[in-house]
């Protein structure tokens, strides 16, 4: 009987150990990589090119766009043959997927997905 | 005739600036009543119906009566407290942490210079 106990107890115990080491190692992890997971968020420490992947795919999912037309140059009213009010959805996309606000008069001046990166890559170094 | 159709063109071109603002921010404006995600896509689909409805309305005259009358709408029913970015103006994080003024700078060694 006593056997018995002390092997549940010691499997019991090894068990809590293991899941607290575990809990430990997940939080030490979490605040070793925190900071550059929060960057990555919003793309304030991205380079060009991830924020270009992200714009383009981005266009890419939006349903009125043929996406084997969309390049970084392509223009949305143009190329991908967009009316006025698609571009406000579009812009609207851009903020919530960067989270940044892109004020009315510049929603207008972003005509091609350069442009967009363009525009969230300046936003972010003036995000502090 | 140039110039009244100068002036004509320029009214359209003020004419769907004002459209596109009013649609912008009325976009806007439904993502921020919808209290999930899921009830702001019928609403978004039924704004975007409403401007195709009057979609070739070439009347000029017109066109400024239902824009007016769709900026009153919107201001009728804007919401008390929008969703705003935190980094952008009127945020939460707005000027948190401001980037200290020129010529600032922190001295360790303050006092101890001598012993340096």
């Amino acid at each position: 009987m006593q056997s018995l106990r002390n092997s549940i107890l010691n499997y019991m115990r090894v068990r809590v150990s293991t899941a607290e080491r575990l809990i430990a190692d997940d939080l030490s992890a979490l605040y070793r990589h925190g900071q550059p997971l929060r960057k990555c968020s919003t793309a304030t420490s991205n380079g060009h090119d991830q924020v270009m992947d992200r714009v383009i795919t981005l266009v890419k999912k939006f349903d009125k766009i043929d996406a084997a037309k969309v390049t970084e140059t392509a223009d949305f009213q143009k190329d991908l043959s967009l009316d006025s009010l698609d571009r406000v959805e579009l812009v609207m996309a851009f903020e919530e997927e960067f989270s940044v606000e892109i004020p009315d008069a510049e929603a207008d001046k972003l005509k091609c997905c350069a442009d967009v990166a363009k525009y969230v890559i300046s936003s972010a170094d003036q995000k502090i | 005739m140039s110039v009244a159709s100068a002036a004509y063109l320029a009214r359209r071109a003020a004419q769907k600036e004002r459209v596109r603002i009013l649609y912008r921010r009325a976009l806007k404006d439904t993502l921020n009543w919808a209290v999930h995600r899921h009830l702001f896509y019928p609403d978004a689909d039924a704004l975007r119906e409403k401007f195709e409805a009057n979609r070739h309305v070439d009347n000029i005259e017109t066109i400024d009566r239902m824009v007016a009358a769709g900026e009153a709408t919107y201001n009728k029913w804007r919401h008390p407290d929008p969703y705003i970015v935190p980094w952008a103006p009127g945020g939460s994080k707005f000027c948190r942490n401001p980037p200290p003024p020129q010529g600032i700078e922190i001295i360790y060694n303050y006092g101890r210079e001598d012993n340096v």
